[in-house]
């Protein structure tokens, strides 16, 4: 029993679904039917969001999984978790900030970089716990807590 | 002026690390607090946020009573900034040993946009206590209930919070009026 579906289906698309209904996985291609052309999958797509609401339960998505949204007043620039946290392992992001001050107990001197090789390996080793290596705080599995 | 070099993820908006440190038994002032809090960076990107990030230690281990502040470039972590003067902050208590984690997820919610009210949100902070922590996130109405729920919902979504975590909400006048950051707060369930 062919379902009817609500949208507007081409002919060419309702001819196709037909044949896959009646004949199985072997699709007839009939004088009506016309190739599809391929097209890549698209990278980024435009979701508007006019409601918080509208925002998911769930903090690792964003409406529609994008990196931009449209709120109303204009375009925001809205990064999810997710995306945040992969752009830490780029190069760029962890070379050592120019002007970063030299706060014993809070910020790490210049010279020893996260990944340094060489003469600051033995030091660095005794600092990794006080300051952050490449595991996240975030990174283990998130599950609720008793505060 | 700090902007996001080529090929980096630009913020919504720009915004400023600070650290302050104070000795408990000094009695804290306005001019005061002003000298012992500094800052660290401004980031204009993805990336030059974690170049700083991942170059400071971790809240958890930050030692005494000391607070790191992340805000909107332009707005001092201070009651008395124009953008805090009619603003409040909802505070989240956290025992020992959750700080660290509850800092960098509230951290990527804001840098990341996620709490969808406008141009509300001045910044965030956590303080390092004796036996507890707190994270606190400055808005800049206090009286916009719509906006503080909002911020409210959004916190407990993005640092997923169970159910009954008590938040606290105050005014920074009221914090102006008896001294003190997290004493006398208003209770929401």
């Amino acid at each position: 029993m062919k379902m009817r579906k609500k949208e507007k289906w081409s002919n060419s698309e309702a001819a196709e679904e037909v044949d896959r209904r009646t004949r199985g996985p072997v699709v007839k291609m009939s004088a009506r039917c016309e190739k599809s052309t391929s097209r890549a999958i698209p990278t980024t797509r435009r979701v508007t969001v006019h409601d918080a609401a509208h925002m998911p339960q769930d903090y690792c998505t964003t409406p529609g999984g994008t990196l931009f949204s449209t709120t109303p007043g204009g375009t925001r620039i809205i990064y999810d978790r997710k995306f945040l946290l992969d752009c830490r392992s780029s190069p760029v992001a962890r070379t050592p900030p120019r002007c970063l001050p030299d706060i014993p107990g809070v910020t790490s001197p210049p010279s020893a970089t996260i990944n340094n090789n060489g003469t600051h390996q033995g030091q660095m080793e005794n600092n990794n716990s006080t300051i952050h290596t490449d595991k996240t705080a975030g990174e283990d599995a998130q599950f609720e807590m008793d505060i | 002026m700090i902007s996001p070099a080529a090929g980096e993820h630009p913020l919504q908006y720009n915004y400023t690390f600070w650290y302050s440190r104070r000795t408990p038994s000094r009695p804290a002032n306005t001019q005061s607090y002003e000298q012992n809090i500094r800052q660290i960076g401004t980031v204009a990107s993805v990336e030059q946020f974690w170049k700083f990030y991942s170059h400071l230690v971790r809240p958890g281990d930050l030692t005494g009573h000391s607070d790191f502040h992340l805000f909107k470039e332009g707005i001092k972590p201070m009651w008395e900034d124009e953008a805090n003067k009619n603003g409040g902050k909802w505070i989240i208590r956290l025992r020992k040993g959750l700080a660290s984690r509850f800092w960098e997820n509230i951290i990527l919610a804001m840098l990341g946009e996620q709490f969808m009210v406008g141009e509300e949100i001045c910044g965030v902070v956590v303080s390092i206590r004796f036996q507890e922590d707190i994270l606190s996130i400055w808005n800049k109405t206090a009286s916009d209930q719509v906006t503080t729920s909002r911020i409210r919902d959004t916190l407990r979504r993005v640092l997923n919070l169970p159910p009954n975590t008590i938040m606290e909400y105050k005014t920074h006048n009221d914090s102006l009026k008896d001294n003190s950051s997290f004493r006398n707060t208003k209770i929401t369930l």
